[in-house]
Parts: C-alpha cells; structure tokens; sequence
C-alpha cells in the first residue's frame, strides 16, 4: 500500500514536471492554432445546419441532367453527382441531418445513460445490482450491431437512427456516471454535508451531483463525433431517410459505386465527416484537459 | 487421369495417350487431338481447320448475389439460372434467334387442336447419378413441378395451361393442355423447366436445390453457402444441342462460380485475375472495362417484360385515365436512362421488351414527357397547387408512396429519387418506400401508387401475369387495372396458334396498355457480363444465361 502511493506520487510528479514544459509551449503555439482552426470548423458546419440556404449555392435537390457529374471546378466547388446535383450543395445541406443525428443522440444516449448511473450509484444495493446487470447485458453487444439492429427492428428513418445510436451510446454513459458518483459520494465534504443533516436529495443535487458531471461533458463531447460516425454508419447502409436531402453517410454511400468513375462524390462527404469529427475530438482532448483540476490548466 | 478411365472408347483412348505424348511439343498438336475426341471424329476437317480448342482448366465466374437454390423448378431467380444452367438441360433448346431446336427431346409433334404434345426423346442420355434419361423421368419431373408441396414458383407460371404428362413409349412422352397454348413449346426451353434426376429428387426431396443432379455439362461438386459453387465436367456428355460446335464433354475441366456481392470487389475482382469472368457490370464501369484491352463485354438484353413502374388503379384518382396520362407525360423517361445507365440500358417505350415475339416497334419514340400537358391534366381534373406547389383537392394533397425494395439493385432506388424530383415538378408529392418486404406491402396490402417490377420471359404471354385482371396465376396484377378488353386480349394472345394472328393481337395489347397509361414502361434490363479475353467461346441462350459447352480458358 504505502510503495503504491509513494510510486503514484512518483508518477503525479512526473507528469507534471514532463508536462508543463512542453506543453506551455505547445498551448501557446500549434494547439492554440489547432483549436482555433477546429472552432472555425465546427461553426462552419453549425452555420451550415442552421442556414444552409445562405452557404449553399444551388437548392440541394434540383436534378440536372445536363450538368451530371461533372468534376470539381469553380462553377461547382465540390463536382456534381449523377443526378446532376451540385454536391458542395448537397454536402451543406447533408450537415443538418448529420449534426442532428449527431447531437440528438448524444443528448438521448447522455442525458438517460447519466439518468441511470446517477440512480444506480446514489440509490446502491439492488437498484444498483439490477440496473448495471441490464447496463451490462447492452455492452456484451457492441455499439454498431446494436444500433444495426435497432434500426433494422424500427425501419429506415433519420429517428430511428437517431433512437439506435442514443441505445448504443447508454451503458457508456451510464458506466461513467456511476463510477463518478460512487467516488464522489464517499468524499469528506460530501459526508460532512450529510452528518450536519442535509437531506439526501439535498446532497445529492448540490454536491454529489455538479461534482461528477465533467467527465461526462468531456464525453459528450467526444460522443458527437462519434455519434455522426456511427450514424453515417447506418445510413451508409441505407437505413437512412430517403425523403429528406442525404446526410453525408448517405452521399457517402451513394457516391461508392462510382468511385473509380467519380470519386468527389464519396470524397468531399468523406471529407466532411472527418474534418467535423476530428475537430470535434480536438475540443472534447481540450475541455478534458481544462476541467481537469490535476492539470490545473485553468489558473494559468 | 479419371478421364482416361472412364472412357471406354479405344480411339478416344488413343487419342488421348497421344496428346499426353505430345504435350510438351506444340499446343496445336495436342488440343487438335482432343477435340477429335470430343467430337468423336466425325468432323476430322473442321476441328484441324478451325483454331483447335484446349482442353482442362478452370472458369472462375462472379456472381452478384448467392442462388437461393439450385432446384430448376423452386428458383426462379436469374443469379440461380445461370448456375444451373450448366447442370441441367431442357427438352428443347431456343437458339440466340428465338428458333427452337431438339436438346433431350430429339422430335415432337403437336395434335391439330394445339392441345397435345408429343415428344421422343434421345436415348443415349443418363443423369450424373446414373439414372437413365426417359419418358418416365420426364414425366415424374412435370409432375413433381404441379405438384404444390415443391412450391414451385416461375416453373409454375410457364404452365398455365397444363393438364397432365404421359408414357407413351420408353421414349416418347405426351404433355396434354387444357387449352392451345402459344407459348408452351418455347417455354420447355427455359431453365426453370430443365429435367432434374427422378431418383435425386425423391431422395433429396425439397433439398435437391442443395444437392442438385442433372444431366448436364457440368456435374454438382458443392456449394460453399455465400462464398462459392463448383462444378465439374461431366464426362459422359455428349447430347449438345447442333448449336454449338462441341456436342460432346465441355473442354472445361470445372466451373467455380465465386459470390461477391459488392460490386467495386467484384469488378476488382476481375482486373487482379481472381475470376475470369463476372455478371452484373454497373453501366458506369462498362465504358472503362471496354476500353480495357484484357476484357469483352458482353450485354444482353433481356426478353419478356422490362422494369416498368405500375401505377396502382385501386387507389383514387389514379383510377382516372387523366390522373395516369399525367404521370406519363410528368415522367422524363429519357432522362432517367440517360443519367443512371449512360446510355447502356436501352429505353422501354412498350411493356414488351424488343426482341420478344410480338413486340411493335411502332411505340418506340410514341409518348414524349411533356410537363405542361400534365399540369394542364391535373387542373382539370380539380387538383390545384396549394402554398407549397403540391396540388391539393377538397383539403387531400395529391400524394404518391413509391415503393421499391432494399437494397438497392440496379438503381431502382435512384429511379425513384428522380421521379419524386420529376413529379414535384407537375405538383405531386412523392414519398419514398424503401422496403425489404415488398411482396407484403406491393401483394398483399397494396399500399402503394407506384411500383416498378418486369420479367424476363421467352413469350408474350408474360404479360397476363402482369396485366391480366386476375393474372391467371393467382396473383393479383400489378396495376389493379381492372378491363374486360385487355384481359379478353391477354387471353386470346394465350391460346392463339396463328403466328401471324397472334402477333396482331399482341401489337393491340400493347398500345391499349401504353394509352391507357397502365404502366411507364423505364428500361430494358440488359444482363452485362465483363469477360477476360484469356476465355474463348463462353455462348449464351436467349435469355442471356451462360452457356459453357464451348468455352475454354488459356493460360
């Protein structure tokens, strides 16, 4: 016990000894220029979600047949696909479909996964027991298949994809939440909060509550990218909504059988998927480090 | 060295012992003596005049899809025809022209009255598993087919009108009808009616498609479920039919057709050599595997029916003839085939394919889309564009659900994506049905306004399945057009024995379907097949399934 300590202080010092160095540099010189580079990304995109008719040069689903499948130039940015669509177009309007399934489930997946292992720490005993049992029983199955077979079960629809991703997402969610709960509740001020006679509830929602929260913000955050991967996915499969523009799986999908023919129609979505996502990443990597008291980044 | 085994010939012996002496000093020497075996000497100047053939090595063909079975008269789909082509023959054979020529069945005659068929039979053919080949075996094939527990599907529709079979002799059987029936000869050609071995049938019951014994070219070796089917030369053949230069054993030594379900594998598949041959080329890669100097291209169009979409008549107001002739005109055909097919697929104009008997080309070029005119059909007839452009009547949006199936084969999807962007247009909102369970939704419950679907069929009585009231097979058709004229014509055109006559009576049925606007006749599906230039001779039938008689590979 008292070598584990003296070895985890050892390593406590030296990460933060290692640590700071470089990284003084570092936040001040290409991370900086990074997270900046990822905020105009994500706010990019945001705007495109939110005003597409404003960023996108021609309406998303005017067919021309004229004009099909012509590659990149200055007339059409991103090339046009075979139904003679302008793709820089579609991929702006795809945005809106992509962020929602992205968002939307995050906010689902979070806020019932956190729901359940808020419950399952704080109440214990056979709450507890039952509810991880049904949490684990979900993650003997991995993420994907499960929203596959969600979504095969409910049909194709931008919902149901968003209901199958928010299903995979819970026992992460809820794994989290419960584990931080069960840390923070057995802290001194927490118990010294309960033995001066505050309620239960009152505990729970000022203290035990606000002080196991962030390590699920830094999650959700990483969740949105994974999230709009994971719907992509499943609409890469066709399990998409058909009537609504394409989102950038969709596109993604429809451009594969062309891609020796015309690979802009699978590549800019590609693109787009992967310059959200990552910079997404990029911020979640950001907040951990911000809200990590260890790192103790805030005050400086 | 089974091959030298089985052959009890003393020439072909010989022959053979000379082409393993002689291996290593030309190509030409050794394959002149194999084919003279094959064709059992009887041509000795063609087969030395003519580029002699090589014997031995492997077909590797792709597959789009996995066969459901290989029971002729279970599967009706295109993917399982192909494979059992090679294992089973027919009674008679239908020539690339539409000729019918004599394969098991070496004569027949046919009573005036058009109602019975009497054929004799070859005598010199055994199935793989030794049975012997006669009237018997034919007769326990037709009845097995009639018979409900097989459930057979296509096989069934190709005899409507079928009664019984007979033993007429060991070798001569007779097919009674219960009315003339045009289209009965032609249809003995299909691979859905091919002969299957009597024994392996009541031993392996409905599990022949897994076993499958027939008495052709290539014999059944197995079947690696969604990976591959190998086949192996059958080397007691020697029943071709005249059409081909080889009527003896195949001068391949086995088939193997590999399953490769995405289409990017599959044609990659085919530029690193894996398989030698491959089905189902997208259009958009025919232009650049055509310029490929390693590869031919071959398309087919096929007979029958082409992919048409059928406009539901039992909902309202498509009911309406103005309704309908709205969709015609409100549909840009050509621009539908010209921006997913690059010009591959042909245009349907007619609910006959071109090329299948009784097809009028006098439809070809006859309903141009013309968008004002539809527009014009649905004011009058009440339905006027509300706020958001789609028209409305008595408070009700004038609303179509197309429904097409997962996932999505040969574009079917992307047709129904442009026709919502085409019928948005004329004021009619169009929603997408992408379904696996088609046969529920388009069959039983009937909740669509649009559906595509075509066959491929040697005869024009196809059509009563499609347009027929009642659709004789029991299904029920496809359009819900419900007219006592048309099922009168598809009736007739059924039992009519006069060629010409009936020629007349199919071009009537045709242009009463196009303008009555029954149907939008879309494409005319072609079977494309990329083959790699080290195959020679790899023939087809008709229909555009593979025939391997002749085929051999080079190395």
């Amino acid at each position: 016990m008292r070598q584990e300590t003296a070895l985890t202080r050892w390593i406590g010092r030296e990460r933060i000894a290692r640590g700071r160095k470089p990284s003084a540099a570092r936040r001040g010189g290409t991370q900086r220029l990074l997270l900046y580079g990822a905020a105009a990304v994500v706010i990019y995109f945001l705007a495109c979600a939110i005003v597409p008719q404003w960023l996108a040069p021609f309406p998303p689903m005017e067919m021309r047949m004229d004009r099909s499948l012509l590659p990149p130039g200055p007339s059409h940015w991103f090339g046009t696909d075979y139904y003679g669509r302008d793709l820089y177009s579609v991929v702006v309007y795809g945005s809106r479909q992509s962020l929602l399934v992205g968002i939307a489930s995050v906010l689902a997946g979070g806020l019932s996964g956190a729901l359940l292992g808020a419950v399952s720490g704080y109440a214990g005993g056979l709450v507890d027991a039952v509810i991880m049992r049904a949490v684990d029983v979900l993650m003997t199955v991995p993420g994907l298949l499960l929203a596959l077979a969600v979504a095969a079960a409910l049909g194709p629809g931008r919902w149901n994809i968003v209901l199958a991703v928010a299903v995979a997402s819970v026992p992460g969610y809820a794994r989290v939440m419960r584990g931080q709960i069960l840390s923070v509740k057995v802290r001194p001020y927490v118990r010294a909060s309960a033995s001066i006679g505050a309620s239960p509830s009152r505990v729970f929602w000022t203290h035990v509550l606000p002080n196991s929260l962030s390590p699920l913000y830094v999650m959700s955050t990483l969740g949105i990218g994974a999230s709009i991967l994971a719907g992509s996915g499943l609409s890469f499969l066709g399990l998409g909504d058909w009537n609504a523009s394409p989102d950038w799986g969709a596109i993604l999908s429809q451009g594969r059988g062309y891609m020796t023919v015309a690979w802009w129609i699978s590549a800019f979505p590609g693109f787009a998927i992967t310059a959200f996502v990552l910079s997404v990443n990029l911020y979640g990597d950001w907040l951990r480090d911000f809200l990590d008291p260890k790192k103790n980044a805030r005050g400086k | 060295m089974t091959l030298l085994k089985r052959n009890r010939n003393p020439m072909t012996a010989f022959a053979l012992v000379s082409l393993l002496l002689f291996a290593g000093c030309s190509a030409s020497a050794g394959s002149s003596a194999e084919s003279g075996s094959a064709s059992a000497s009887a041509e000795p100047g063609r087969s030395a005049a003519s580029q002699a053939p090589i014997s031995g090595g492997d077909l590797t063909y792709g597959l789009a899809t996995s066969p459901d079975s290989l029971d002729p008269h279970v599967s009706g789909l295109d993917v399982a025809s192909r494979v059992f082509r090679s294992i089973y023959d027919s009674l008679v054979f239908l020539t690339e022209d539409n000729q019918i020529k004599p394969w098991l069945a070496s004569e027949w005659s046919v009573s005036p009255d058009g109602k019975r068929y009497t054929f004799k039979l070859r005598q010199d053919v055994k199935f793989h598993d030794g049975t012997p080949f006669n009237a018997e075996a034919v007769k326990k094939n037709f009845d097995r087919i009639v018979d409900p527990s097989t459930e057979a599907s296509i096989a069934l529709s190709y005899l409507t009108q079928y009664e019984s079979s007979e033993v007429v002799d060991p070798y001569t059987v007779r097919f009674n009808l219960k009315k003339p029936s045009a289209a009965f000869l032609r249809n003995l050609s299909q691979p859905s009616l091919a002969i299957v071995s009597p024994t392996a049938a009541e031993k392996y019951g409905k599990q022949l498609g897994q076993h499958p014994v027939g008495t052709g070219p290539f014999r059944f070796v197995k079947w690696e479920e969604n990976s591959e089917i190998k086949l192996e030369r059958n080397p007691d053949y020697n029943w071709a039919p005249d059409a081909f230069d080889n009527q003896g054993k195949p001068y391949l030594d086995t088939v193997t057709f590999k399953i490769i379900p995405e289409e990017a594998t599959r044609i990659g598949s085919l530029q690193s050599g894996q398989v030698l041959a491959i089905e189902t080329v997208p259009a958009q890669n025919v232009a650049a595997l055509k310029n490929d100097s390693r590869f031919t291209i071959a398309s087919h169009d096929a007979l029958g029916l082409p992919f048409a979409l059928f406009i539901n008549e039992r909902q309202a107001p498509w009911n309406d003839l103005k309704a309908r002739q709205a969709l015609q005109l409100g549909i840009d055909v050509d621009a539908i085939v010209k921006t997913l097919y690059f010009g591959v697929y042909k245009r349907a104009w007619s609910p006959l394919a071109p090329g299948t008997f009784g097809y009028d080309p006098a439809l070809e070029n006859g309903i141009q889309s013309d968008k004002e005119k539809a527009k014009r059909l649905l004011d009058e007839l009440g339905w006027k564009p509300g706020k958001d452009g789609i028209r409305e009547k008595d408070g009700k949006k004038l609303t179509i659900r197309y429904v097409e199936s997962i996932p999505n084969k040969d574009k079917k999807q992307d047709i129904a994506a442009i026709v919502q962007q085409q019928l948005k247009e004329i004021g009619v909102a169009v929603e997408l049905h992408f379904t696996k369970d088609v046969s529920q939704v388009v069959l039983m419950d009937h909740a669509y306004e649009l559906f595509g679907g075509g066959t491929a069929g040697l005869d024009p009585s196809a059509l009563t399945t499609f347009y027929h009231t009642h659709g004789l097979t029991g299904w029920p058709s496809l359009s819900g057009f419900d007219d006592p004229k048309l099922d009168e014509l598809l009736e007739r055109g059924e039992t009519e024995l006069d060629d010409a006559k009936r020629l007349e009576i199919y071009q009537e049925a045709q242009h009463y379907i196009v303008d009555h606007a029954v149907t939008i006749p879309i494409y005319v599906s072609p079977s494309i097949s990329a083959v790699s230039k080290k195959v020679e001779n790899l023939k087809y039938d008709a229909l555009g399934y593979l025939l391997l008689h002749d085929t051999t590979v080079r190395n």
